[in-house]
């Protein structure tokens, strides 16, 4: 079943010019740039300037200018628009959108190779990463001592936000990003995603809405947390507008990337890769996706509601028109909680498949794992409410949310189960994709614990609002969802560049990450057991040495993430070669060559059993 | 790769786990009280009792957890650069998955009849004449009215003993009330009122922080309280300007 032959080249010539072809990344900028321009202009000149929210509106007017711009500019409409015009894509011109002979190039392009935009994929997620990262480091630089000395209040108040926006975007594409598109179609024996135009799109769409972020951090004026609290955020400047348009764009992309994915694997699976035969992280994929058509909706909602009572006077949230923020609460939540295993379930479902190729042993139980992982995405959309269990918002609902919160545990039990079930007794072979995949064994389990306190209200009422939070729920995101990203990354990483992600480089970030994350989240615990809330710029003398140890701690993080980062560089062209099945790996990408060719397979596929079969008879060849 | 012990290759594992178990046991009964803010309420003991019985049903879990890492990668793991062997085919085993799941579905079950009791305790009133206490947020200040006396502060004084309401709104945006030494947390909403009842069993003198992001000065949003006795409250009260 392996494919030896190299993709023939059918258009050996290169193809002619046009505009079209000559679009990339600089002339998306260009096009955003212009048309935010052009829209702020006309906004500026036709709107009311006696208006008290014509700020607003310019700014809003200003952002989808951005969007549109940037599309344009990107060609993402060229080809609906050739098609309107009747003078639809030819093969040549597909080929030429996939990025046939185009080198480094296509990697800046609008290009519909799914293992192009996985790579792309790979990229954002660390830019975001960085960007957050570095805000993630400004925050703990102020909170080493008490008293505001850094930065300023305002300026820190914004700094809270757009990093718990940026971290979620880069968590939420973080696994399901570069390997959802890179791997998942190859897994699935498909020559490409069901839709790869849609796929691209998805992608520059996540870049427009990176850009609009980064912007409000220039724009300023962000009192109102990630979550965009109201009505505190309907007092919050033009900064707001350019973030709550920021999550709509952002929902666009999830949305075409969710449908993408649930099409490829229910439509383009080979002949013989049944449901029950799939790779286990090809389950994880779709099942976050489909959870992820379920939440973003809300999350775009709750922002359009949030616009349009900064520009259109509705008072969805603002008391003094008759709205209410617990509206507002609900409805991101109801985004928010769901939102959580979007980001966690790919990474668990990595995990998996890492767990049985390196201890050389089945995956246990996988219909365990396919059962967790629905039960816990279907439990995730009843439990928004224990986010609110201290507002004040249904107290005689806690009860009820109290239940299906604490149910949680179950599914999330399995999927120890199933971890502890494929390593038992197996012959774990230790690289790297290993070692941060015990780092994450190691953090869940406290993420979890943690997570049962808050579950219960009593307890819910002294903590909620708390570092303890802080701290358990990114014991979830960093010591959790970055561990089995990492991991997915050093696993798949020889797939990508055909080289090993160098495995010292590697465990030095490890025990950096690992121990940073303990330092600096067990001591942010102890903050909030002690009494100190979130969302802090300065505190009182009796949290000082916590705060100093986690900040502490966070350097260390960060340090072992620039380490990371390196081999993350280096190895890419200088790394160990690793040859096209370097774990010797039963799944279908590995069977390709690396890299793979454009359209993976010279010839498809038949599928006979699951990729599982190590130490059972049959071998494949 | 074989284990040392030739008579039951898991002892070791079981004897981690029971070490790893009870330290997390001794750690969950002493840490608590310890580390969280001195109890001035009985919402606050409860909470401290509820922290140590959770922590005390989390520490053979996550004990077992941690025992299973140690002992896979003390015995199970693959050293050197060929590729290992296969492991033991094992795709299913019933028994196993069922008794996983009869023993987490226990003990959800377990933390969840303790909460509700626990949350019925939180919530009840024990008292028919509770002290009524008005707590106004704003930017960035508290202010504490009592209904019937025309007191308005910004400090808290409550009388040891007795069970007070508080009835909490906001003057503009959404604040967090909060006193970390009575384990109450309730949000200050514009336009609406939220109540949330305790009743201080200790004296002295405890924080009140802000617990909802409020902006500029969210930081700063803190006040003092004071637990006194009957006595002290109502010369406290009486020597306050009256307002009208």
């Amino acid at each position: 079943m392996t494919t030896t032959l190299e993709h023939t080249t059918t258009d050996a010539a290169p193809l002619g010019g046009g505009l079209a072809r000559r679009q990339n990344m600089a002339t998306a900028l260009v096009g955003g740039v212009l048309f935010a321009w052009l829209f702020w202009f006309l906004a500026h000149h036709f709107l009311d300037a006696s208006s008290r929210n014509y700020s607003d509106l310019v700014s809003v007017s200003l952002t989808i200018g951005w969007i549109i711009g940037f599309w344009l500019g990107i060609g993402a409409l060229n080809a609906p628009a050739r098609w309107m015009m009747g003078r639809d894509n030819t093969h040549a011109d597909d080929m030429y959108l996939a990025g046939q002979n185009q080198g480094k190039a296509r990697y800046w392009k609008y290009c519909t190779d799914h293992k192009v935009v996985g790579v792309q994929y790979i990229i954002m997620t660390m830019v975001l990463l960085g960007a957050g990262g570095i805000l993630a480091m400004a925050i703990r630089t102020e909170l080493i001592v008490p008293g505001n000395h850094f930065v300023d209040q305002q300026v820190y108040n914004g700094f809270i936000a757009v990093h718990g926006l940026l971290m979620i975007l880069a968590l939420i594409v973080a696994v399901a990003g570069p390997w959802g598109n890179f791997v998942v179609p190859i897994m699935c024996g498909a020559r490409d995603m069901a839709f790869p135009r849609l796929n691209a799109l998805s992608l520059w769409t996540l870049v427009g809405a990176a850009g609009l972020l980064l912007t409000t951090l220039a724009v300023g004026s962000l009192s109102m947390g990630w979550v965009v609290l109201e009505p505190i955020a309907n007092q919050a400047g033009v900064g707001m507008d350019f973030f709550a348009m920021a999550v709509v764009v952002f929902t666009v992309s999830t949305t075409v990337a969710g449908v993408n994915t649930i099409c490829t694997v229910l439509t383009m699976r080979t002949k013989g890769m049944t449901l029950a035969r799939l790779p286990i992280f090809v389950w994880g994929a779709i099942i976050a996706a489909a959870l992820g058509l379920y939440a973003f909706p809300y999350f775009a909602l709750v922002e359009a509601q949030t616009i349009m009572d900064r520009t259109f006077n509705t008072s969805f949230f603002v008391a003094s028109g008759g709205g209410t923020g617990w509206l507002q609460a609900n409805l991101f939540w109801l985004m928010g909680h769901p939102e959580v295993y979007v980001i966690l379930l790919p990474a668990v479902a990595a995990l998996f498949e890492i767990a049985s190729v390196m201890a050389r042993k089945p995956v246990f139980s996988y219909r365990t794992a396919i059962a967790g992982m629905t039960g816990l995405a279907g439990l995730s959309i009843l439990v928004w409410a224990h986010h609110m269990f201290t507002t004040g918002w249904a107290p005689t609902l806690g009860g009820p949310f109290m239940l299906t919160t604490e149910l949680i545990s179950i599914p999330t039990g399995l999927f120890f189960l199933v971890l502890i079930g494929t390593l038992w007794r197996g012959n774990i072979w230790m690289k790297l994709p290993t070692i941060w995949m015990f780092g994450f064994i190691a953090n869940f389990i406290i993420a979890g614990v943690t997570g049962i306190y808050l579950s219960d209200i009593p307890i819910d009422n002294q903590l909620h609002g708390t570092m303890f939070v802080t701290a358990h729920f990114h014991y979830v995101f960093v010591g959790s969802v970055l561990f089995g990203a990492v991991a997915a990354l050093a696993f798949w990483y020889p797939k990508v560049t055909g080289r090993f992600l160098n495995e010292f480089q590697g465990r030095i970030a490890f025990w950096l990450a690992f121990i940073g994350v303990q330092v600096t989240f067990l001591s942010m615990f102890l903050s909030g057991l002690r009494g100190m809330p979130r969302r802090y710029s300065s505190y009182a003398l009796i949290f000082e040495h916590t705060n100093f140890i986690t900040t502490v701690g966070a350097y260390m993080i960060m340090a072992g993430m620039l380490v990371l980062l390196g081999a993350v560089i280096t190895s890419w062209n200088k790394g160990e070669p690793a040859g096209p099945n370097p774990w010797h790996a039963n799944s279908l990408e590995w069977m390709v060559p690396t890299p793979p060719p454009l359209e993976n397979f010279t010839v498809l596929p038949v599928i006979t059993e699951d990729p599982y079969n190590y130490g059972e008879e049959l071998v494949r060849s | 790769m074989t284990t040392s012990n030739k008579k039951n290759p898991y002892r070791g594992m079981f004897l981690t786990w029971l070490v790893l178990t009870i330290a997390g046991v001794i750690v969950s009964i002493y840490a608590p009280s310890r580390l969280m803010p001195r109890s001035m309420s009985d919402n606050m003991h409860l909470t401290v009792l509820t922290m140590i019985v959770f922590s005390v049903a989390a520490a053979p879990v996550a004990a077992g957890i941690y025992a299973f890492a140690i002992h896979a990668l003390r015995h199970w793991t693959h050293k050197g650069e060929a590729v290992p062997a296969a492991g033991p085919v094992v795709r299913e085993n019933a028994v196993v998955v069922t008794t996983w799941l009869l023993v987490s579905t226990l003990l959800t079950v377990f933390l969840l009849i303790w909460g509700l009791g626990a949350l019925a305790v939180d919530n009840g009133s024990s008292s028919k004449n509770p002290l009524v206490v008005d707590v106004t947020g704003q930017q960035w200040v508290w202010s504490f009215s009592y209904p019937g006396t025309h007191v308005q502060s910004n400090e808290l004084y409550l009388p040891v003993g007795r069970e007070v309401e508080f009835r909490v709104t906001s003057d503009d945006i959404t604040h967090g009330f909060w006193i970390a030494n009575m384990g109450v947390q309730v949000d200050a909403n514009a336009g609406t009122w939220t109540t949330i009842h305790t009743t201080p069993n200790q004296l002295g003198t405890f924080d009140i922080r802000c617990t909802q992001f409020c902006g500029l000065n969210h930081a700063f949003m803190v006040t003092q309280g004071h637990v006194v006795t009957a006595q002290q409250f109502t010369t406290w009260l009486d020597s306050q300007p009256q307002r009208a």
